[in-house]
């Protein structure tokens, strides 16, 4: 009778220590999970996520639902089933990192006729993949799309999704995460002054719409076109104003620029210091472009000079050859002019230098003051000392608005730049008090500045023979210029930023087309009602005088005459710091060069310049949620089995017939050598042992 | 200490010593290399070691049983467990001894795959500490397979059904850890549920850490589960040596 009770005592007691130890267990690992400390062994951090994400979801404040309509995976191509796998881990990345504030729902559109009625309703495509036999022919269709849907209203559809790794992944999905989480779009005012358009491509000229309107851009920054004809000043919460190529500034719009800046805004001025007009054969033609309007007293290079910008309107030209061209043609995008060319493979376009179209390098370019100052192969000592502290870094690389642009050296392409720096005074930098400033971008030491030439045309007419002809000509000419000219680095991008005064303090404010109307309206019946009052002065003292009763009659007034609305009054000193960024090209960001209206043709194509403009919106912004992120390149891996050299040229079966036996080998090779040498060392183990035992055996006594 | 070290030698030994084990050993291999040379050594793709690790869970699941089964069973079918419980040796020290003793030959047959990352790295710019991490990982969850195993061994005479009990309940712990499998539950469970299940798979900690991550979650969970199991057996051990 004792023990079956003692027995079921040990039961107990050993199931309370097993629940016991399973609590604390549990307890430990649930501790863990909130306290982690996390490692990323890959040694480009492509394994995990970025603080980009990470940063993205700590400021969810509402639920996001991930809705993955994936049709399943062991019916997916073998290439498309890496790509699910890396979503699939991504994925459940992102629920941890969120915390419970995302929610992924997976759904199978090709199990369900209404799953796959509300893919085609909400923009996920389906993947239709044809695989044909001898027999039959099928088609087969596979989902690997992706719904965001923030707050239960925001929405943000991935109609396919293929990432090959995790880095492609958080690439694509964190992006869509900040889009639809973005909760108020950030305003940026803007005034353009598109440039002409050759053979009514464009009417109204080419601004910069593309890019304004850009999918990825316009989802999270609202533009809004503050050029009013009247001149009226800018909202207060109207924080960033873009000036996309000014040109006929009128005195009063110069105010409300003034005044925007020393109320606290950030001016960004997309400068160019000429109008080139691309023609169809692409001659470059230059067009009037003058800065301030007829009639207009007062200088805007001026204005920006009191701020502390020195904005030379001179053409610049960049002699350095790998500012012309990116150094690896391969993989790099040619941003700038090509010329057909007749090759044994037919006509192919050959990437050409033109010193007007250059990019800042990412060089710090006062290292390379010996080489420059050296003459008749000795260096020159005292001009290489004034090389070293005049010149400076091409860009930045480790600013934040740079960051992305480290990789591959260069900043974006610009076209016919303009210099434009920080003010100086014997060469130093001179800026008004309270306000200081750096220089963002450089040229290399190699540019030259000249005033804008009426024809910048590097190719002229005719056949590629001929273009190729001119175009040497054209070099020519330059380089006979650059060995005259002493070397120099041209600013390209300035930032000033600090308590502005005003450009026009002690000066009559400018008034607004509407009050000068008003005015001049004003004195028309001011005049008509003196001569009215002279007219009936006359015939009133001719007249017999009536006895006066009542009140007196109510003046006429002119109804046409305009009433300007009351403005604020004029800052003569900055309310708050103001920022002004200028940078020397408008050309980047232009819409034919970023669409790449003449890529076919040999360029230009501003290939940069919209990955420059959306990291500049985020520089401006203070927006570093998704630089982490740009900036991150993932390192090629790629095997190759068989050197390219020793299959090129061959015959390609000849080489396929290489590369198939070769991964055969390595294959077969990988699987049987552990396999035989784990079979041989247990042989020889029990070959030994049989031995040992044996003697054993035969040492006993029979 | 010392005396986990004698078991853990005598078992190592009885490992090295054992036919089965070689059998087991080349089975192991050929199936994981295979799959793995297949996947991996294909030109024009990354260097990595995905294949491989992405098999390794599935090869150790029907590996692992075969390799534990006999560990207390065995003992108990030859009448040895009577003997082993009357050395002055504490249980704790038994169980160690053949734990450690059974992951340190898995290490040994994991040493042996090491001329695939070798020729992903003779070929391509394979990340290495990536993939010195997935090995970690890799000995961790054969660890907290062979913990298992060694438990359920540890419950019956019959290597057989040790086995078999094994297989299904690492197939189980597998399988809560796969995401496709747990998109089933999702259905008809809440979704706390779900996730209290597939954080109890050893799975979805070793594909944590065999992306590249090492993280002290894994490992905690890691040590967590094996050190129950462990415990597990040992108490299994002390209520029979009490039961005599």
């Amino acid at each position: 009778m004792n023990r079956p009770d003692s027995e079921r005592g040990a039961v107990l007691a050993i199931t309370a220590h097993v629940v016991l130890l399973l609590v604390v267990l549990g307890q430990i690992v649930y501790l863990a999970s909130r306290h982690r400390v996390r490692l990323d062994l890959t040694s480009d951090q492509l394994s995990s996520t970025t603080g980009s994400t990470r940063t993205i979801l700590d400021k969810l404040d509402k639920r996001l639902v991930i809705e993955a309509y994936f049709s399943p995976k062991d019916k997916l191509p073998v290439n498309l089933r890496e790509t699910r796998e890396v979503l699939d881990n991504f994925l459940d990345e992102l629920t941890q990192i969120g915390k419970g504030k995302v929610v992924v729902q997976r759904f199978d559109p090709n199990e369900d006729k209404a799953i796959s009625d509300r893919c085609t309703r909400i923009g996920v495509q389906p993947l239709d993949l044809r695989s044909q036999s001898s027999t039959s022919l099928s088609v087969d269709r596979h989902w690997q799309g992706l719904r965001f849907v923030y707050g239960g209203n925001k929405q943000k559809v991935l109609a396919q999704v293929a990432p090959q790794y995790w880095a492609a992944a958080e690439v694509q999905l964190t992006p869509a995460i900040k889009e639809v989480a973005t909760e108020s779009k950030r305003k940026i005012g803007y005034m353009e002054w598109p440039a002409t358009a050759i053979g009514q491509q464009a009417p109204g000229g080419i601004g910069w719409n593309v890019l304004r309107t850009h999918d990825q851009i316009a989802k999270r920054f609202e533009f809004q076109n503050y050029k009013d004809d009247d001149g009226a000043l800018l909202p207060a919460d109207l924080e960033t104003l873009f000036l996309y190529r000014p040109k006929d500034l009128t005195d009063r719009q110069k105010y409300v620029l003034d005044q925007f800046v020393l109320r606290g805004g950030t001016l960004v001025v997309f400068a160019d210091a000429a109008e080139y007009a691309i023609g169809p054969n692409r001659q470059f033609t230059k067009l009037p472009l003058q800065l301030d309007a007829a009639g207009s007293g007062r200088h805007f290079a001026d204005q920006l000079l009191s701020y502390g910008i020195d904005w030379k309107q001179k053409v610049l030209a960049d002699m350095a050859s790998e500012a012309q061209q990116p150094r690896d043609r391969l993989t790099m995008p040619f941003e700038y002019l090509a010329v057909p060319q007749m090759t044994p493979f037919g006509q192919q376009l050959t990437p050409v230098g033109y010193p007007y179209f250059f990019h800042a390098m990412a060089l710090d370019w006062s290292s390379a003051a010996d080489q420059l100052s050296r003459r008749d192969g000795k260096v020159d000592k005292e001009l290489a000392e004034s090389y070293r502290k005049q010149f400076g870094p091409g860009i930045p690389t480790d600013d934040f608005l740079f960051k992305v642009f480290k990789q591959i050296g260069r900043g974006p392409g610009f076209y016919w730049p303009t210099w434009v720096g920080l003010r100086e005074r014997a060469g130093v930098a001179d800026l008004p008090e309270g306000v200081t400033g750096r220089v963002l971008m450089r040229s290399s030491p190699a540019v030259l500045a000249e005033d804008p030439p009426a024809m910048l045309d590097p190719l002229g007419r005719g056949d590629a023979r001929t273009q190729m002809a001119n175009l040497q000509k054209f070099q020519q000419k330059l380089v006979e210029r650059f060995g005259s000219e002493p070397r120099q680095q041209a600013p390209l991008m300035v930032d000033v930023r600090g308590t502005f005064a005003s450009f026009f303090a002690g000066a009559e404010r400018p008034r607004r087309p509407s009050e000068i109307k008003e005015e001049e309206a004003r004195k028309a019946a001011e005049a008509k009602q003196a001569a009215e009052a002279d007219a009936g002065a006359a015939a009133a003292a001719d007249a017999p005088k009536p006895d006066e009763v009542g009140p007196p009659a109510p003046q006429e007034t002119d109804s046409s005459i305009p009433k300007a609305a009351p403005e604020a009054e004029a800052l003569a000193a900055a309310e708050r710091p103001g920022r002004i960024v200028v940078i020397g090209d408008s050309d980047f960001i232009r819409d034919d060069l970023v669409r790449g209206d003449y890529r076919q043709a040999g360029g230009p194509w501003s290939a940069l310049g919209p990955a420059f403009f959306a990291q500049l919106l985020d520089w401006l912004a203070e927006d570093r949620d998704l630089l982490e992120l740009q900036s991150r390149v993932p390192v090629d891996r790629k095997l190759k089995f068989v050197a390219t050299d020793s299959i090129a040229g061959g015959d390609p079966r000849l080489a396929e017939q290489t590369l198939r036996n070769k991964t055969a080998w390595l294959r077969w090779l990988n699987v049987l050598l552990p396999v035989g040498m784990l079979a041989v060392f247990g042989l020889l183990v029990l070959l030994v042992r049989r031995a040992q035992k044996q003697s054993f055996l035969a040492s006993l006594p029979s | 200490m010392r005396e986990s070290c004698v078991i853990f030698r005598r078992e190592l030994k009885s490992y090295f010593f054992s036919p089965i084990a070689y059998v087991f050993g080349v089975l192991f291999l050929g199936v994981l290399l295979f799959g793995a040379a297949m996947g991996s050594l294909v030109d024009g793709t990354s260097a990595s070691m995905q294949a491989f690790f992405g098999w390794l869970p599935v090869v150790l699941l029907g590996f692992v049983p075969a390799l534990t089964m006999r560990s207390w069973a065995e003992e108990r079918k030859m009448g040895t467990i009577e003997l082993l419980m009357t050395f002055p040796v504490r249980v704790s020290s038994l169980v160690t001894g053949k734990f450690l003793a059974a992951v340190v030959y898995l290490g040994f047959v994991l040493v042996l795959t090491l001329g695939l990352p070798l020729t992903l790295g003779a070929y391509g710019r394979l990340d290495w500490p990536p993939v010195i991490g997935a090995y970690v990982a890799s000995l961790l969850f054969a660890g907290s397979f062979v913990a298992v195993g060694m438990f359920f061994s540890s419950l019956t005479r019959d290597q057989i059904i040790a086995m078999l009990i094994s297989l299904v309940v690492l197939a189980v712990l597998f399988a809560i850890g796969v995401p496709v499998l747990v998109a089933l539950l999702v259905d008809w469970m809440p979704a706390w549920g779900v996730d209290l299940i597939t954080g109890i798979s050893p799975y979805k900690y070793f594909q944590s850490i065999a992306r590249g991550a090492l993280d002290t979650r894994d490992i905690v969970y890691f040590a967590c589960f094996c050190g129950f199991f462990l415990y597990c057996n040992a108490l299994v051990l002390h209520y029979r040596r009490h039961k005599g």
